[in-house]
């Protein structure tokens, strides 16, 4: 059969599982899923197919894999790393239809969900009641949990309250063989090993999830919110060491360039000086935020803040937060062309970090915006370039390889919420040793020992545990006769 | 690099489990020669930190060295301004802590045995205690490990930064392992400021639901305790809830929950520093006493069902016996000495059938040879045993580390 013949023979028998208009072949609607939020980077799938159950996930597993395809697993495809970019051959498996709330037990404050259930709307069905989901990536009004879960997605909060990893109690996953197991549970510290700490982060590379319980948050009593100006990042990075040295724990602890401010305000309209902007959210019992904001901005005036301004109410304050999370879309109105980088640094090191930054870019001839979560040293360094002039994409992108190997030489990581995905595969060489990735390849294998799922992310060489690149393989069960190729 | 080593004594058992050579290296170069060693000779292995939850699981089918991390007791790193530490894994709790006070920080952990507790063992054994209400457990906390597998092959995983999704997650899979997936030779941990302040207020005489009610109450009001724990020793629960932080917020909290207390006509009591302390130093001494410890957990409204299904038939086995439960958490030890082997055997099957059934579990943590004769040290395998089992083939294909110690028999 030709590869033509194949695709359609897979295409029909995917279709009378889910159903024909969830299965998608046309390479005109197809289109949509050659990439994720990381959209330079296209790979034309073969198949998309939208199940709509777990049962339907373990069949569509299985035609998969008795068809020698890989999977990659997507989720709304707002990951910044592309971590759900179709891989060759590969049925894009689509977890949108599944996006049901199953249950909410407030009484031990958690919510069971589909994976395609968006973050936001987690909060949402809760905040009536006083309760919410603490991750926030930038992207939650728009980004699914299932994608969560496989990226380890933070936000501006997770300094104080965690990642994704810290508020999954469980989750139920379909194996590559269709196996479906559930993993955590009701009770803290289910025996035996955490392989839900194994599956979340794991981009999309150990199984689909089709269920996951997260944990909730009572709300907390108050929210206090300052902006502190400084004339430059380095009195704001001081300010940053010194509040976190004074013992305080914020909620989120933000800071823009002058180049980021620029950006923000030609989006928003908001009157910032374009010299280093920090936010800061402390929360919790009313006596002790307003004693930590009153003192963390002390630390702030005596570092050399030249403006501190409060919020006179919820709305004030929800536009310095606009104007904040606007930065990475609001780049574009000064640029015409920008990449998103996602790197960590110790936060002791923001103020020499961000000079080195400066002077790199100045050297290769661009501009580099930082937009970053100051408290927990997560910086995202906006490469501008225009795509138009003839070899600035390849400067800007060797540019942000650079920065991401200079966060590894400060101690750092290359990604701190984005993933490694397809974009950073190469440079986890840099962050780690051959033993160390292949340990990790070991773990990975433990799940998916062909590799089935997501082939080719993360790992900088395809070739470890056995795996082998290129779509079309052999599968064992073909081998033995079970199943037949077509 | 040679690692000292020495013939194994009975003091160096494992569940009983005699080795016939010890260990003792001096670096992780050293204990990862040893583990080598081990690999060429076929020997089977078990790591031995503080001993403190040395009897946590079930006797290793067979144990031929034990390799001891005492002399793997350094700071490898402390970075204050960046709230993390590097220590390798033979190194004390209180040890840390102490170089950790003088920069005003702490690891927010406070499991039991403190002295002889090792980050290693904590790891390993996902020790916790009642900080974790605030601060998370072990899995929160560490953020980066370096392992020596069962080739020995040194494998590093997370890193020395909070924030960081780069590859698949070695340090959190190693927690709750027990050796049974590699040595934790380094560990990275998140710290947290020592509070400005804090203050315990005391409950006495409740009931497991009034206790439950309570701690809905002030979760309601929105307070953040730092730690909740009911000690029981026969009928009723002695509740103590411990407010930290700053002192205005401390302050109000205290005040806010013993309104809350008055309105619901519950006995409450603002203790001093010195009464707190003994408080504290009571439920220290409750879970660690005896030579019985069972690890409890069920979902926090469960309080009552446990109290009564499991916590009362256990101490009805158990002499001089106690338990510190964390009601905010679903979690508990059930501590003291068994009266008779096969009557604790029964009160653990039935505590077990009764947690099971609220979705939580029972896993002894100590327990003398005649209660382990008749009672499972897990209880019925995990759903993903086959998962599990995956994974440890990956890693330990020979099944050389502690093999059988840990849940369905891996």
């Amino acid at each position: 059969m030709g590869a033509t013949a194949q695709i359609a023979e897979l295409a029909r028998r995917m279709a009378a599982v889910v159903g024909a208009r969830n299965c998608v072949s046309d390479p005109s609607e197809l289109i949509t899923y050659e990439c994720d939020g990381l959209t330079h980077d296209r790979v034309h799938p073969d198949l998309v197919v939208l199940p709509g159950s777990t049962a339907e996930v373990v069949e569509v597993v299985k035609l998969a894999r008795a068809a020698g395809r890989p999977i990659v697993p997507r989720g709304s495809g707002t990951g910044l790393s592309g971590g759900a970019r179709p891989v060759p051959g590969c049925v894009v498996v689509g977890l949108t239809r599944m996006r049901r709330i199953l249950e909410v037990n407030l009484d031990d404050g958690w919510v069971r969900v589909e994976p395609g259930v968006i973050n936001l709307d987690v909060s949402r069905a809760v905040s009536g009641a006083g309760w919410y989901y603490a991750p926030d990536p930038s992207s939650q009004g728009v980004c699914s949990i299932g994608g969560n879960v496989a990226e380890n997605s933070g936000g501006a909060h997770c300094l104080k309250y965690g990642f994704t990893v810290n508020h999954v109690l469980g989750a139920r996953l379909v194996c590559a063989d269709g196996a479906v197991v559930d993993l955590g549970g009701r009770a803290p510290d289910a025996p035996g090993y955490d392989l839900l700490a194994a599956l979340v982060g794991s981009e999309g590379m150990v199984g689909i999830v089709t269920e996951v319980t997260l944990k909730l948050l009572r709300k907390p009593e108050a929210t206090r919110t300052f902006l502190a100006i400084f004339p430059s990042t380095d009195e704001g990075g001081n300010a940053v060491s010194g509040i976190i040295a004074a013992g305080i724990l914020p909620a989120a602890i933000e800071m823009m360039d002058s180049l980021a401010i620029r950006a923000a305000k030609a989006a928003t309209g908001l009157g910032w000086p374009e010299t280093c902007v920090l936010l800061m959210d402390a929360d919790g019992p009313v006596a002790e935020v307003e004693h930590v904001s009153a003192r963390a901005i002390e630390i702030a005036r005596s570092c050399g803040a030249t403006e501190i301004r409060v919020p006179r109410d919820e709305a004030e304050r929800q536009l310095m937060w606009k104007g904040r999370k606007s930065a990475f879309a609001a780049v574009g109105r000064i640029s015409p062309n920008y990449m998103v980088e996602d790197g960590v640094i110790p936060r002791s090191e923001i103020a020499r970090v961000l000079r080195e930054i400066e002077a790199m870019a100045k050297a290769v001839g661009l501009r580099v915006a930082n937009v970053f979560h100051a408290g927990d040293g997560n910086l995202h360094p906006l490469v501008l370039y225009d795509a138009r002039v003839p070899g600035e994409e390849e400067r800007a992108a060797r540019l942000g390889g650079d920065i991401l190997r200079m966060c590894v030489r400060y101690g750092g990581s290359i990604t701190g919420e984005h993933g490694v995905g397809a974009e950073k595969a190469a440079f986890m060489a840099d962050m780690f040793g051959p033993d160390d990735l292949e340990t990790m390849q070991q773990v990975r294998c433990a799940f998916d020992g062909d590799a089935m799922f997501n082939p080719g992310k993360v790992f900088p060489s395809t070739r470890l545990c056995g795996e082998k690149p290129g779509p079309y393989r052999p599968h064992p069960a073909e081998i033995s006769g079970q199943a037949e190729r077509w | 690099m040679t690692a000292a080593r020495r013939p194994g004594t009975e003091a160096d058992a494992v569940l009983g489990a005699v080795p016939r050579l010890v260990f003792a290296p001096a670096t992780v170069d050293e204990a990862a020669e040893s583990v080598r060693e081990c690999a060429r000779d076929g020997h089977s292995l078990a790591f031995v930190g503080g001993g403190t939850d040395l009897g946590l699981g079930a006797p290793p089918s067979r144990l031929d060295a034990v390799l001891r991390t005492e002399g793997l007791s350094r700071v490898v790193e402390h970075a204050p301004s960046d709230q993390i530490v590097s220590v390798e894994a033979g190194l004390s709790l209180s040890a840390l802590q102490r170089t950790l006070a003088g920069h005003g920080q702490r690891l927010a952990l406070d499991p039991p045995f403190p002295g002889r507790a090792t980050a290693g063992g904590i790891v390993a054994a996902n020790a916790f205690g009642p900080l974790r209400a605030r601060y998370g457990a072990v899995r929160d906390l560490v953020i980066g490990v370096s392992i020596v597998r069962a080739d020995g092959t040194v494998a590093r995983g997370g890193g020395k930064v909070v924030k960081n999704v780069a590859g698949f997650d070695l340090p959190r899979l190693m927690v709750g392992s027990l050796g049974t997936l590699g040595l934790v030779a380094t560990v990275n941990f998140r710290l947290h400021p020592l509070p400005e302040a804090r203050a315990t207020l005391l409950f006495p005489g409740l009931t497991a639901a009034a206790a439950r009610s309570l701690l809905v109450e002030a979760r309601s009001a929105q307070l953040e305790p730092a730690a909740a724990a009911a000690l029981a020793s026969g009928g009723a629960l002695e509740l103590g809830v411990r407010f930290e932080g700053f002192a205005p917020g401390v302050k109000q909290q205290g005040d806010r929950l013993l309104d809350l207390a008055g309105k619901a006509g519950v006995t409450a009591e603002r203790l001093d520093e010195a009464t707190a302390g003994a408080f504290w130093e009571r439920h220290d001494r409750l879970r660690e006493s005896g030579t019985f410890r069972a690890r409890i957990s069920a979902p926090p409204s469960a309080l009552p069902a446990v109290a009564r299904d499991a916590v009362a038939p256990l101490l009805s086995a158990l002499a001089g016996g106690g338990a510190a439960l964390y009601p905010t958490l679903g979690l508990g030890f059930v501590c003291g000495d068994p009266a008779s082997g096969p009557a604790t055997a029964a009160a653990v099957e039935r505590a077990r059938v009764a947690l099971v059934a609220l979705g939580g579990a029972l896993v002894l943590a100590a327990a003398p040879a005649d209660v382990r004769a008749a009672a499972d040290a897990w209880g019925a395998p995990p759903a993903a045993l086959a998962l599990m089992r995956s994974l440890k083939d990956r890693l330990d294909p020979e099944r050389r580390l502690a093999p059988g110690r840990f849940a369905g028999g891996l």
